[in-house]
């Protein structure tokens, strides 16, 4: 048995380094919000509200805020049916050219966020859709569009094919068949896939920085901004909102359908 | 500060100064325009640095205006360097640019310029009067206005120098300091310096960069930290430098926040640069108007004096006294001896070379 | 029309289903139901296609040479920004900068993510699994500046980490603003991506081949190499294609962690397109990136196929 138990040892001590590895940063990050003084440091100076009372305070904020929820709501309803109607179709479907297909959708990923960035600006621009906040929000889902296939072809693999073949012996016509066992089907794969890109969506500041103006600005553009001027404990607070929203998205996402249908193979 | 002492009287004083000199801006700028011609607008964006910079400009310039016109100042911290490709795709697609104002140094409002995306100046009532530094070097009429010089003085640990101020950037090469010295990314406000701590002399900018190449390969050595404006500040703060080339407000505002910061001109002198404000062309009508109102406004005794000893720099008013802080301060030249310890490239020596000294200077510390 | 009046007594879904079901019957014929897979992709396709027009016009401005005079690009076409981009050594040291740095995190990435969905694929406790589940999604949920600015706090010069150091009489380490500490950022940034594409290909894994193995006398170590690793192959493949090449277009990690001077090819990029106000150089170097990106992911598609990643239908 000492095989295994070695074998324990070795696995869990990896977990366990990966485990600080990916909460440090955070823990670290809600402990200074909580500062009286004001340099962001760990541990912090005394404890006090200050900076998050004086961030509720602030007008830009919660207008940055509600934008970046605006934004982020956009990509969400773009992506589903865009992410969804693409992964049933590349993994139901006979299609050729399959592996180009695939490079041409991990665009988003090979080509770099300044890049893309800039070409929507021009292409915005020239289509005299720039200035507005909704190209953000189409913006935003075109970079992340991987995610949404992805998580949603991971559903529709989980999905027994013979569900479709029966709905279609049955004389259930092909929509029919699609509305009615495809689609609930992959329901799991497309509410995970629409979080992921809220989140994502929540957070990304380079895209949304050169889409944005001073009277549209996101708020995780308006981080970035700020970071580079004078970084103050405010800014931690500002993270730790961030946190508390992963915290519900990861809640909501358990409730909805479980963290679990990450680990269905396929 | 004064604000929150009522009895002030200078509040008074400077009030009325501030809106007579708005209505005198107002009706010497457009002849034959009322007021009530060119509607207001809401509000009209500026393009600033935040931190301490945003703060001056808000309390020196920003909130004057605001409570002469009753037009709001929305300021946009967008870094100067990308809303330069942000303005100018707006001006060549026909767009109505992203900002009234832009706050910007003097080399990329005149490359800018150069670029002819920037409104002319030249009818702004305020110009007269000023200290010849406001007009721009080599450009005709008035593209851009300089508002304040700067200088990127040599700023230090007092604690890491207990036998008084370096004398010389040469102390960047010291071992001693190894990964404690920092400059900006791109080597800006030191790359002519370089040529001269390398050994070489004025004359030999820009055509002889040599030295100062040969400069920074040294450095190299002693591994500098690269940063922007807000970094310098953190790296003080965070005792992770002992030495920077840094503008003086950096500093100033480092040290006014508490953390022990000088500054000093070393012997081969420090760079002695301007900063400036210009409009972008396509603009509504009324909206540019206002913006060069607020230009002008800028260029008031009043909003100069309030806006520059908050950042702490020499204004293009002439007859300012210094802040008290800096009264004979190195980083604050008034007299023409003052300018002779430092060291001022013309803007277009700079637009036409600054390209390949931040190529050189990346080449050689990403290198 | 009698149809209708027939089944009026049926529910109003069914009804509505019917009627929806002839609008697409008539919008889109039995003839061209073999076209079905491709009328689902063209909206994905669409929205990509997006980049790609952005791409042509990055493309275009590659193709001309700065004016230093007016500070426009010039009208005549010209190679010179990509004999710029390839001859300086500057762009070749970051390219390999890059590229190595993107190798680095992806291995390291994938050794400290494969335990990690191994153990959470097969823990027996359904608390330990959530356990993994909560801690790995959290920090993916919290984006990069957030997470950077938190590695400042804990490596910087008087932070966390040399506050410990220091406190057992140590002078204090350089931990920040150099290339590992780009790397430990990356790979912090990277290990969710890789857990969530490697877990699927566990799961797949039948528990039963390892037990197998290890009852006829393999060490678990040889298990793992010869077992394990070679059947969770789509998921090394799908976290690598993801890992690296996210790695590689990375901008933030290099930026804020790296102290400017160990830009990756992103940050060169940006400051073509900012700093020097070249547009042209900082074009052509994007070109450059794009097509190092794409022929990684082409030369690991057409050899491995596209793992977990894969969009595709389950290959059997």
């Amino acid at each position: 048995m000492t095989g295994t138990r070695s074998k324990s040892f070795v696995l869990w001590a990896i977990v366990w380094f990966d485990l600080i590895l990916l909460s440090l940063p955070t823990i670290i990050i809600i402990g200074a919000s909580f500062t009286t003084g004001d340099i962001v440091q760990f541990p912090p100076e005394g404890f006090s509200l200050k900076w998050y009372g004086k961030l509720w305070l602030l007008d830009d904020f919660k207008a940055a805020f509600f934008r970046t929820l605006y934004v982020s709501l956009i990509c969400t309803a773009v992506s589903i049916p865009a992410g969804t109607l693409a992964a049933i179709g590349l993994a139901r479907y006979r299609i050729h050219f399959q592996t180009s297909l695939q490079v041409y959708l991990l665009l988003p990923f090979t080509i770099p966020l300044v890049v893309s960035g800039l070409g929507m600006m021009i292409f915005f621009g020239d289509i005299r859709i720039l200035g507005q906040l909704w190209p953000v929000g189409i913006s935003l889902c075109i970079i992340n569009l991987p995610f949404m296939i992805w998580a949603v072809s991971a559903s529709v693999n989980g999905l027994d094919y013979q569900l479709e073949n029966a709905a279609a012996n049955c004389g259930a016509p092909p929509l029919q068949g699609f509305l009615t066992v495809t689609l609930p089907g992959v329901m799991p794969g497309v509410i995970t896939g629409a979080l992921l890109m809220f989140i994502l969506a929540f957070n990304e500041f380079l895209v949304s920085l050169f889409l944005t103006d001073a009277r549209t600005v996101t708020l995780p553009v308006s981080i970035y901004n700020s970071i580079r001027s004078v970084i103050t404990p405010d800014l931690a607070a500002v993270s730790v909102v961030y946190i508390v929203i992963a915290f519900i998205a990861v809640l909501l996402l358990d409730k909805l359908v479980g963290l679990e249908l990450f680990l269905k193979s396929k | 500060m004064e604000n929150k002492h009522p009895n002030n009287p200078s509040l008074n004083r400077r009030d009325f100064l501030t809106t007579s000199a708005m209505l005198a801006g107002g009706i010497m700028l457009g002849p034959g325009l009322a007021w009530a011609d060119q509607k207001k607008p809401k509000e009209i964006i500026v393009r600033a640095w935040g931190g301490s910079w945003g703060d001056a400009l808000k309390a020196g310039v920003a909130d004057g205006f605001t409570k002469a016109t009753g037009i709001k100042v929305r300021l946009d911290f967008t870094e100067d360097n990308e809303i330069k490709p942000k303005i100018w795709a707006a001006i060549d697609q026909g767009r109505v640019p992203p900002i009234h104002v832009n706050w910007d140094t003097t080399t990329n409002a005149t490359i800018s310029a150069l670029r002819g995306v920037t409104v002319d100046l030249s009818d702004l009532s305020n110009l007269k009067g000023l200290l010849p530094l406001a007009k721009p070097v080599g450009l005709k009429g008035y593209p851009l206005v300089n508002t304040y010089a700067y200088v990127y003085v040599c700023a230090y640990r007092p604690e890491a120098f207990p036998d008084g101020p370096p004398q010389s950037w040469n102390v960047m090469l010291d071992p001693k300091f190894k990964r404690r010295v920092a400059l900006y990314d791109d080597g800006i406000g030191f790359n002519p310096i370089s040529v001269i701590a390398g050994g070489g002399t004025f004359k030999d900018i820009p055509d002889n960069m040599e030295p100062g190449y040969e400069f920074y390969r040294k450095l190299k050595a002693n591994k500098p930290l690269l940063g922007e404006d807000a970094d310098f500040t953190t790296w003080f703060q965070k005792g992770e430098i002992d030495l920077a080339c840094t503008i003086s407000v950096n500093a100033r505002a480092a040290k006014q926040s508490g953390i022990d910061v000088a500054w000093t001109v070393p012997k081969e002198g420090c760079k002695v640069d301007t900063d400036g404000l210009w409009i972008p062309r396509g603009l509504p009508a009324n909206e540019e108007y206002w913006a060069k109102e607020f230009i002008n406004f800028a260029l008031t005794k009043e909003a100069q004096q309030k806006w520059c000893s908050m950042l702490g720099l020499p204004p293009v008013f002439p007859g300012i006294d210094p802040p008290a802080d800096l009264v004979g301060d190195v980083s604050y030249p008034t007299k023409p001896e003052d300018f002779e310890k430092l060291i001022r490239v013309p803007s277009k020596v700079l637009v036409e070379n600054q390209p390949k000294w931040f190529a050189k200077f990346n080449e050689i510390f990403q290198g | 029309m009698t149809s209708v009046k027939q089944s009026s007594h049926f529910p109003i879904k069914w009804r509505l289903l019917d009627a929806a079901e002839r609008v697409a019957a008539l919008v889109w014929p039995r003839q061209l139901h073999s076209y079905t897979g491709y009328l689902l992709l063209v909206p994905a396709l669409l929205l990509v296609f997006v980049l790609v027009i952005g791409l042509i016009y990055i493309g275009g401005y590659s193709l001309h040479e700065l004016d230093l005079a007016n500070y426009r690009l010039k009208e005549s076409f010209s190679l010179t920004n990509y004999y710029t981009a390839v001859t300086s050594t500057t762009y070749r040291t970051v390219v390999l900068r890059s590229l190595y740095g993107s190798f680095l995190v992806t291995v390291i990435t994938i050794f400290l993510a494969f335990p990690y969905a191994y153990l959470m694929v097969r823990a027996r406790e359904a608390m330990t699994r959530k356990f993994l589940l909560i801690s790995l999604f959290l920090p993916f949920f919290i984006g990069q500046i957030v997470r950077a600015y938190g590695w400042l706090i804990i490596l910087g010069k008087e932070g966390l980490l040399n506050n410990i150091v220091t406190f057992f009489g140590f002078s204090p380490l350089e931990l920040i603003y150099n290339y590992p500490a780009v790397i430990l950022g990356l790979i912090q940034y990277m290990l969710p991506f890789a857990v969530l594409l490697l877990a699927p290909a566990i799961t797949a894994i039948n528990r039963d081949m390892e037990l197998a193995s290890e009852s006829l006398g393999a060490h678990w170590i040889q298990t793992f190499i010869h077992i394990v690793l070679p059947m969770a192959k789509p998921g090394l493949i799908g976290s690598s294609v993801v890992v690296f090449t996210l790695t590689l277009t990375d901008f933030a990690m290099p930026e804020i962690l790296g102290g400017g001077t160990t830009d990756f090819i992103a940050n060169s990029i940006y400051d073509g397109f900012f700093q020097l106000s070249n547009s042209g150089l900082g074009a052509a170097l994007s070109m450059i990136l794009v097509t190092l990106g794409t022929a990684f992911v082409v030369v690991i598609f057409s050899i491995a196929g596209t793992g977990t990643l894969g969009f595709s239908r389950r290959s059997k």
